[in-house]
């Protein structure tokens, strides 16, 4: 995938898109243990109140991430 | 004979650990901590049969066998150490059903190293409601592992998983899993040099050696040198392969899953995803949180009063009892003034620390706390700290002692740390009533608008409290060095129904903790406060007495006030009054005297022993009320006939109440929640070296 790729920090809130792959190993290996994987669907839901990080929902789980970590995960955008 | 066994509890974050060990071991329950580190330890002990009995090991939730936080490493430490004191003959492993996907890798993992295993399937409340079938009996088949289902809630399925730890027991053949992960051949190489120089069960447990080795602390250095260099001498990739291995797991059961479970979920909009839009919105979220932070508040507040003021009541009745019917000798007094006010100063606390673990269990239990992390994350980062540690800073405002107690939630070790150092700062209800009496000094009472004077200044204090939390915060946070990775990626459960046993067990082993962990120190120090101040040179305090005595019949006073004069007068002479002359110098430029010498250590027992200590000293009387303490101080003139009181030094007071660890239970309890002497001493000095700096600037000013 090219560097250009998407990441969470750019969707917009409501945004659906397909995990592509992780940039940063230690982000990948911990979310991938729980349970986000590289093909996982994933829907921004909100961004918090005070900014710095976003509410993720995938599949029938909901997950935070600081932008650092959602920076780190590049997406495949799925068309609505 | 019977055997001893130990079992390990596992399982993912939020699969319902502490349900299903609650269910097993119920009140027979041993809180303590993990060896050399502050992560809690619980462990339980029940008889199975005649020939077992069983200790049951509740290990921290984790999401795989590559830890990444203190309390998970404990976790896999204890697996990995065949000779850690919790390495267990067995595991349950609990699986929730409805996130049965996530919940199979770590039990892979722990099946490859070949521990007789068997699985709790959690069927919790969201699966009955959307009437999610697992076929368990086919699930099991595929795995090769056997699974019991239960129900955390209602404790269906206990009985049998019991019959199964038995029969995991007395089977003797050491029934192997098939294993799930096949080691690439750059892993199998790592593996095979590792297996050749230490002991380990299987090349899954050497492949995990070759990962982890510099953090295991089990490893002796010359072993921890040898994987090194076999890592390093086969370029070893640990992420990669990490990687790897997690993929390859999940390649192998989700096409199980899809054979065994009745449907997926759908994305449907769920009760969850309707509260968070209003709770985690972007300005009823924090309203929300604040609200709900003001009413806890209030309740340590307001409910507790009754039970304080009862547990006050009862133990002065009970020194009074004592005191009038046991002989006047050294062991009443010591029973009278220093044993039973020191256990009452324990116990009083003990309906805060309830009603603050109470709701902070319940907003823990229904799954709001991980939201209010991830509202005010970003705000705490900068100082330091994680979004947890706003929970702590608040309760602190009530009292610390609990607040630092709740700083358990938070796992990056250097983040709780900051947290812990300054939540003391913020003002507690015990500086209440020492601010009450001064205030009146600083400012007369006018109203400003709809405001009263004396209030502004109140909630001026309030607010300087919690900017010198924030400030420490932030120099804490540039001189604290952490290996550990900060990180957020938190898993936000859906919202539940409070599980009303695991609050209750919650609560019952805070406050023993509190009792028996933090009250072993504070009765201890409190027992030297009452010596310091009831002893001093026999001779001197025989004088004081009989010229207290001498001057009382002079002056024709009744019986009352020549035993306060006596008591005064005794004060002064005690090792107390020495202590207190004897710092007199170093507090002079405060404006202090050696009076306020004695109040400032004497209260070092709770700070509003400030109030009584002073009423003592100035004769005024146990039952006297603020104003007429207030009226005693204004007249009350030094040697050279000024008034002590005045404004300059009421201020400089309020202040050094306001920023000094004045309080031994709180440093008892950052003991307890570090293992160490250290963080309470540097907070001790950091506080009250603030403290002393504010005071002398505001006096030197305002003289």
């Amino acid at each position: 995938m090219s560097l250009s790729a998407k990441n969470i920090t750019q969707l917009q809130v409501g945004e659906n898109a397909i995990i592509g792959e992780f940039s940063n190993g230690f982000v990948a290996c911990k979310l991938m243990a729980m349970g986000l994987l590289p093909g996982s669907a994933i829907l921004l839901v909100r961004k918090s109140p005070f900014g710095g990080a976003y509410y993720i929902r995938a599949k029938n789980h909901y997950v935070a991430l600081r932008s650092y970590e959602a920076e780190n995960v590049l997406l495949n955008l799925v068309i609505p | 004979m019977t055997t001893f066994k130990k079992i390990a509890l596992l399982g993912n974050p939020n699969s319902g650990k502490s349900s299903l060990f609650n269910q097993l071991t119920g009140l027979r329950q041993k809180v303590g901590n993990f060896p050399g580190v502050t992560v809690e330890r619980k462990s339980g002990f029940f008889k199975l049969d005649k020939a077992h009995e069983i200790e049951i090991i509740d290990l921290p939730g984790t999401y795989s066998l590559y830890p990444t936080s203190m309390d998970e490493r404990i976790a896999v430490h204890a697996l990995l150490d065949p000779n850690n004191q919790d390495h267990p003959d067995a595991i349950i492993y609990i699986a929730d059903v409805t996130n049965l996907e996530r919940h199979l890798l770590l039990l892979t993992q722990i099946a490859d190293l070949d521990f007789p295993l068997i699985v709790a399937l959690n069927m919790n409340d969201i699966a009955e409601q959307q009437n999610l079938q697992c076929d368990e009996k086919k699930l099991s088949e595929e795995l090769g592992i056997d699974i019991v289902k239960m129900n955390g809630r209602t404790g269906s399925g206990v009985p049998e998983i019991k019959e199964k730890i038995l029969q995991l027991l007395n089977s003797n053949e050491n029934k192997k899993h098939a294993h799930f992960y096949e080691l690439l051949p750059d892993e199998k190489k790592v593996a095979a040099e590792i297996a050749k120089l230490i002991p380990v069960k299987n090349e899954y447990h050497a492949l995990l050696l070759a990962h982890q080795h510099k953090r295991l602390n089990y490893l002796n250095a010359d072993r921890t040198r040898a994987i090194q260099e076999i890592v390093l001498e086969n370029k070893f990739n640990p992420v990669n392969n990490q990687l790897d291995e997690i993929m390859q797991r999940y390649n192998k059961f989700i096409p199980v899953l899809s054979k065994v479970l009745s449907k997926s979920f759908a994305n449907a909009k769920t009760l969850t995803d309707k509260i968070d839009v209003i709770v985690t919105h972007k300005v009823f979220g924090p309203l929300i949180f604040f609200a709900l932070m003001f009413l806890i508040f209030q309740a340590i507040f307001s409910w507790s009063i009754i039970p304080m003021d009862w547990i006050d009541l009862e133990f002065a009745t009970l020194a009074t009892f004592l005191q009038n019917t046991l002989p006047s000798n050294l062991f009443t007094k010591l029973l009278t003034e220093g044993l039973i006010p020191g256990i009452s100063g324990i116990l009083i606390f003990v309906p805060q620390i309830t009603i603050l673990f109470l709701l902070i269990t319940l907003l823990e239990e229904v799954g709001y706390m991980s939201r209010a992390v991830y509202m005010f994350d970003n705000i705490m980062q900068r100082f330091g700290m994680n979004g947890r540690s706003i929970v702590s800073l608040i309760s602190g405002g009530a009292c610390a002692v609990p607040a630092i107690m709740s700083t358990r939630t938070i796992s990056n070790w250097k983040e709780r740390l900051i947290t812990i150092m300054v939540t003391p700062l913020i003002s507690c209800s015990a500086r209440i009533p020492v601010f009450a009496i001064l205030i009146g000094f600083i400012v007369p009472r006018y109203k400003i608008g709809y405001f009263n004077s004396q209030g502004l200044v109140f909630m001026a204090l309030y607010i300087i409290g919690i900017v010198a939390a924030l400030t420490s915060a932030f120099v804490f946070k540039k001189i604290l060095k952490s290996e550990e990775y900060s990180f957020l990626m938190l898993e936000l459960p859906e919202y539940r129904k409070p599980h009303w046993k695991n609050v209750f067990y919650t609560l019952y082993e805070k406050v023993s903790a509190f009792v028996f962990g933090a009250g072993k120190v504070i009765l201890i120090v409190s027992l030297i406060l009452w010596f310091l101040a009831s002893f001093g040179p026999p001779k001197k305090m025989k004088e004081a007495e009989n010229a207290a005595a001498i001057e009382s019949s002079l002056l024709h006073s009744d019986k009352e006030t020549t035993e306060m004069n006596i008591a005064s007068k005794k004060l002064e002479y005690s090792f107390a009054g020495y202590t207190g002359r004897l710092i007199e110098p170093v507090i002079k430029p405060l404006g202090f005297d050696w009076k306020i010498g004695i109040a400032l250590i004497t209260s070092f027992a709770a700070r509003e022993v400030f109030v009584g200590t002073i009423s003592t000293l100035y004769s005024i009387g146990k039952h006297a009320d603020n104003l007429t303490i207030k009226q005693k101080l204004q007249m009350e003139k030094n040697e050279e006939g000024k008034p002590v009181f005045t404004m300059a030094v009421a201020l400089s007071l309020v202040l050094f109440y306001l920023f000094a660890m004045q309080c031994m239970s709180t440093l008892a309890t950052v003991y307890r929640e570090t293992r160490s002497w250290k963080w309470p001493a540097i907070q001790f000095i950091y506080m009250t070296g603030t403290a002393y700096i504010v005071s002398l600037i505001a006096y030197q000013v305002f003289k």
